[in-house]
């Protein structure tokens, strides 16, 4: 799945969204749980400030010396008899995976969720070579039997389907028979995945963290099925977006600490895995190859600039969990697989203004996201610096816009300029009000007043009742009370 | 060990240094001090004890069973969790502990199916661990605050044990409890700084599996063990 | 006590009672307020909608206009960030960069300056109502005033204050976006105006004239009887009128 998902327009994507009262429903009640549960496991933890200065600075550093610690990686990797391949491109990382899963003939691979390979499309890559490519993380399957459904959310890609939604998708693509409870639909998965991941020859992963000092990688789950992609098949493909690494196990605590609160509440998830290269020689199960796919992909673009931050993310879904416009629209509004306030900032980023010019505006600017993230990427900050550019920089704001600011900027910065305009405001709109409120607006209010009235400005400014005041001699406070 | 491949490294570290203005890739670099360090600060001063009991309350929001036995009543636990998980056969690690503390005697004698994870049988040893009613292992570490055990396999020590069967089971020797990740973590990065071979796969195994993927309604039980135990035992 | 008041661009067209009640409030409090005449709007309507060269014109006016006050007090807690956040505008400009900086630190938001500066929470008020309060986002997360208006409000006599459930969502607003994403903003206030409906007060405070008038839009397009006020209005009340 390209990062690109649904329809073209903005504007038909989130009509859809809106319109969809099913996803809608699913995505309020799956915000609120998780808001809780991040909200709570923050308090419990105690110092949560303390906690994300530091998560901050460990990110701050990782990426400042980035060059560095990706060096120190490969060379612990390959030490260990694995093979490190840098991919600059989406293409080049296919090419590189499709290689190895061809010289191993493999047929069936068995995959744990990863965005970064749903970025760059792997799975079509693969499927082209003939193999069957099988998700194995619940909502990824039930997405991909779903005539592969594009994931909506970065933690829980399934969110917007409902179990109704879900035992259908089982029903007619899998013959299954049973209810809608999810721990009947989730034994019915089990089973299925079971013999997919006795059978597969490749497994492919994602990577939460990786560790320079040693060359490991961390995956943070909790089902279960990345442990089974690293334990089953003979050969272990890692792919991990070249930002995902901290310096050594002692900042690993922090990140991984840091994930699972924010994610899902949790002190820690299920399983997390740390493997460190190929299986030695005298073990039994584990990968006997071992391969690394560093993807760069659009991310070096952003180092060195005012976005750099956004190479910070932990992929925790915290301000996706916390933003009102997501809750509203759903994460394929975006139409990127990296939804809500940090796809709003990356998206553009890792692809460009033309493909998402529209979702730095999609936030009110709330400031909900930077309140939550765990590493403190100013999210807000980054969508005002993104418009910034798209006016600036690349031209892209609308002429009557444009125009608009110029004289909001001749008349904010002039003091007669911003009198005149504040005297001739009731006059201006006397025709258009009943009462005290505006119901029918021209112009941008024309937006404003289909869903509400404005109202009608006072016949005395503020200003001039001061002015009166003044004039009257009322200066201090003289009324009784 | 052959040494693996590294393909196409210089240029992509050289552009990136243009970027962020990183000096060349063999100079080291100096991690900061961290203006604060809060996680030193978790479950500070709480002795073992103390630290069980945390132990303890966090199994309940994890879904696991929680037992506390010593030594000499380790084998009638055991024997109590099978009864209770229906247990017919077990699979455990080929683990030194196992002989130590005549755990490997009593499970023989159960009459029960039993078998000892075996390197050389891999094959046939993930196939009785698909089927085992219980995997069993040691746990290396134990994390009082997250409930977590860290498991670190290597020889003898399959990474199927701990996920293919039905349920697992946890023994906890008293003294492998620690407080938090960052007790763990510290202990593996001595390891590394000194040189030292770190396993292949470290588990930090924090319950049974779960998901969360169908309308965010907690299912216990996905793809690994659909229960799990944790048997902290004293004097070991 | 000498205070400036920052009156902001609602304040001064529509929301004329707010400021009149915030400059009768702070005299009553022993303050003498006065309004340098030529502020203008913040420049926050071009902030954030990334034209960053308009807002500087407006910001290096008004830095001008304010920076002589002892104290500057806005009736807008968006607006003051507004102010606060001029310093970034000017990275590359130190002399203007400290005049900010300097203008930042004696600006107020109203209930702030009470609180925190005038070190009062009784200001002797009270209103017969049963009301609820709208946190504003930039007020509360970025300005980061979060007690104060609450501080103030109970103290109040007979004044029944009911917590706003969701309170930290925002009501929509966002400048522009209401307009340039209107639907999306619909939602938004229409959930926000759900909740206020929940409270069963008759009454809704806030800070912010911009997510007041966003709000009050709403509640009177759905013909709800809720009343909006400014929270000077209430704090401004003595009974006796
Ligand atoms: S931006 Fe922050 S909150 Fe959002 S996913 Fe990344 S780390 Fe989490």
């Amino acid at each position: 799945m390209p990062m690109q998902i649904g329809e073209k327009e903005f504007k038909q994507r989130v009509t859809k969204g809106l319109d969809d009262n099913f996803m809608r429903g699913a995505v309020r009640s799956a915000q609120g749980r998780l808001q809780n549960n991040r909200a709570s496991a923050a308090d419990e933890l105690g110092d949560w400030e303390d906690w994300r200065t530091l998560g901050k600075e460990i990110r701050q550093h990782t990426i400042e010396h980035l060059d560095y610690y990706l060096h120190q990686l490969s060379e612990k990797v390959a030490e260990l008899g694995g093979n490190v391949f840098f991919a600059e491109t989406a293409e080049e990382a296919n090419e590189y995976v499709k290689n190895v899963v061809k010289s191993k003939n493999a047929k069936k691979i068995a995959k744990s969720k990863s965005m970064v390979t749903e970025e760059i499309s792997m799975n079509e890559a693969l499927e082209e070579l003939g193999c069957d490519v099988v998700e194995t993380d619940l909502g990824e399957y039930i997405l991909q039997m779903d005539d592969h459904d594009p994931p909506s959310h970065i933690v829980a890609p399934a969110l917007h389907k409902n179990k109704e939604q879900i035992r259908d998708v089982f029903r007619d693509k899998l013959g299954y028979e049973k209810t809608e409870k999810p721990e009947e639909l989730a034994l019915f998965a089990r089973e299925k995945l079971r013999e997919e991941f006795l059978s597969a020859e490749v497994g492919i992963t994602g990577c939460n963290f990786a560790v320079a000092e040693s060359g490991s990688f961390a995956l943070v789950t909790n089902e279960g099925n990345a442990r089974m992609v690293t334990t089953l098949p003979e050969t272990q493909i890692t792919v991990m977006g070249m930002e995902r690494i901290v310096p050594g196990w002692e900042e690993l605590d922090i990140v991984v600490s840091l994930l699972t609160r924010a994610a899902v509440g949790q002190k820690l998830t299920s399983y997390i895995t740390a493997l460190t290269g190929p299986k030695q020689s005298e073990e039994g199960d584990g990968p006997e190859e071992f391969h690394l796919v560093i993807v760069d992909n659009g991310r070096s673009k952003i180092l060195g600039t005012e976005f750099q931050e956004a190479l910070h993310c932990i992929r925790c879904a915290a301000c996706i969990n916390v933003c009102p416009v997501y809750r509203h629209v759903g994460g394929h509004a975006y139409g990127s697989i990296y939804p809500g306030p940090i796809g709003a900032v990356l998206s553009p980023l890792l692809s460009d203004y033309d493909e998402y010019k529209d979702l730095p505006y999609a936030s009110s600017l709330c400031g909900a996201c930077t309140e939550v993230c765990p590493v403190k990427i100013p999210l807000h900050e980054q969508l005002i610096a993104h418009r910034r550019n798209i006016i600036e920089e690349d031209k892209k704001g609308s002429l009557a816009e444009k125009v608009a600011m110029k004289g909001f900027g001749q008349m904010a910065g002039s003091a007669n300029l911003y009198q005149m305009a504040t005297k001739m405001a009731p006059i201006l709109s006397t025709p258009f009000s009943s009462k005290n409120q505006i119901r029918k607006g021209l112009g941008p209010l024309k937006h404003w007043t289909e869903s509400r009235d404005f109202p009608k400005p006072a016949n005395e400014s503020f200003r001039s009742w001061f002015k009166q005041r003044n004039k009257r001699g009322v200066q201090h406070d003289v009324r009784k009370h | 060990m052959t040494l693996g491949n590294i393909e196409n490294r210089e240029r992509f570290l050289s552009n990136i240094r243009d970027k962020i203005g990183g000096l060349s890739a063999d100079k080291p670099v100096q991690k900061p001090n961290w203006s604060t360090q809060p996680q030193y600060r978790v479950l500070k001063d709480q002795n073992q004890d103390q630290l069980i009991k945390v132990l303890k309350d966090q199994c309940k929001h994890i879904h696991t069973d929680f037992y506390h036995t010593d030594e000499q009543h380790l084998d009638e636990t055991l024997n109590e969790i099978f009864e209770e998980y229906g247990v017919r056969s077990i699979v455990y690690t080929c683990d030194s502990r196992f002989q130590d503390h005549k755990v490997d005697t009593s499970l023989k004698q159960s009459g029960l199916d039993t078998w000892e994870w075996d390197d050389n049988e891999k094959e046939a040893s993930i196939q009785f661990s698909e089927k085992a009613d219980v995997g069993i292992t040691f746990s290396d570490i134990t994390l009082a605050e997250s409930g977590t055990v860290v498991l670190f396999n290597g020889q003898g020590k399959g990474r199927s044990v701990s996920l293919l069967p039905q349920n697992y089971i946890a023994i906890i020797p008293k003294s492998t409890i620690v407080k938090r990740m960052t007790q763990a973590t510290e202990k593996i990065h001595k390891q590394v700084e000194n040189g030292e071979d770190i396993s292949s796969c470290i588990n930090f195994i924090t319950g049974p599996s779960n998901s969360a993927d169908i309308e965010m309604n907690l299912i216990v039980g996905v793809h690994g063990p659909i229960r799990a135990a944790y048997v902290v035992v004293d004097d070991i | 006590m000498k205070v400036s008041l920052f009156i902001t661009c609602l304040g001064d067209v529509f929301y004329v009672n707010a400021g009149k009640s915030a400059v009768e409030l702070l005299e009553h409090l022993g303050c003498e307020v006065d309004f340098p005449e030529t502020q203008t709007c913040c420049g926050q309507p071009a902030y954030n909608s990334g034209y960053h060269r308009e807002t500087k014109e407006v910001a290096k006016h008004m830095i001008e206009v304010m920076e002589d006050a002892d104290y500057v007090v806005g009736i807008s807690g968006s607006c003051v960030y507004m102010i606060h956040e001029y310093m970034h505008l000017f990275e590359e400009d130190s002399k203007w960069r400290d005049r900010a900086i300097a203008l930042k630190e004696k600006s107020y938001e109203l209930t702030q300056f009470i609180v925190d500066v005038l070190n009062i929470e009784d200001v002797g008020a009270s209103y017969q109502a049963i009301a609820t309060y709208h946190t504003s986002c930039h007020m509360t997360r970025l300005l980061g005033v979060q007690e104060a208006p609450f501080k103030l409000l109970e103290k109040v006599k007979g004044l029944e204050l009911v917590d706003l459930p969701n309170r930290q969502d925002c009501c929509g607003f966002g400048g522009t976006f209401a307009v340039k994403m209107s639907n999306i903003s619909e939602q938004m206030v229409d959930e926000k105006v759900d909740h206020i409906e929940e409270t069963k007060a008759n009454l809704l405070l806030g800070a912010d004239g911009s997510c007041l008038m966003n709000i009050g839009g709403r509640i009177s397009r759905r013909d709800k009887q809720v009343e909006v006020k400014h929270i000077a209005e209430i704090l401004n009340s003595r009974g006796d009128r």
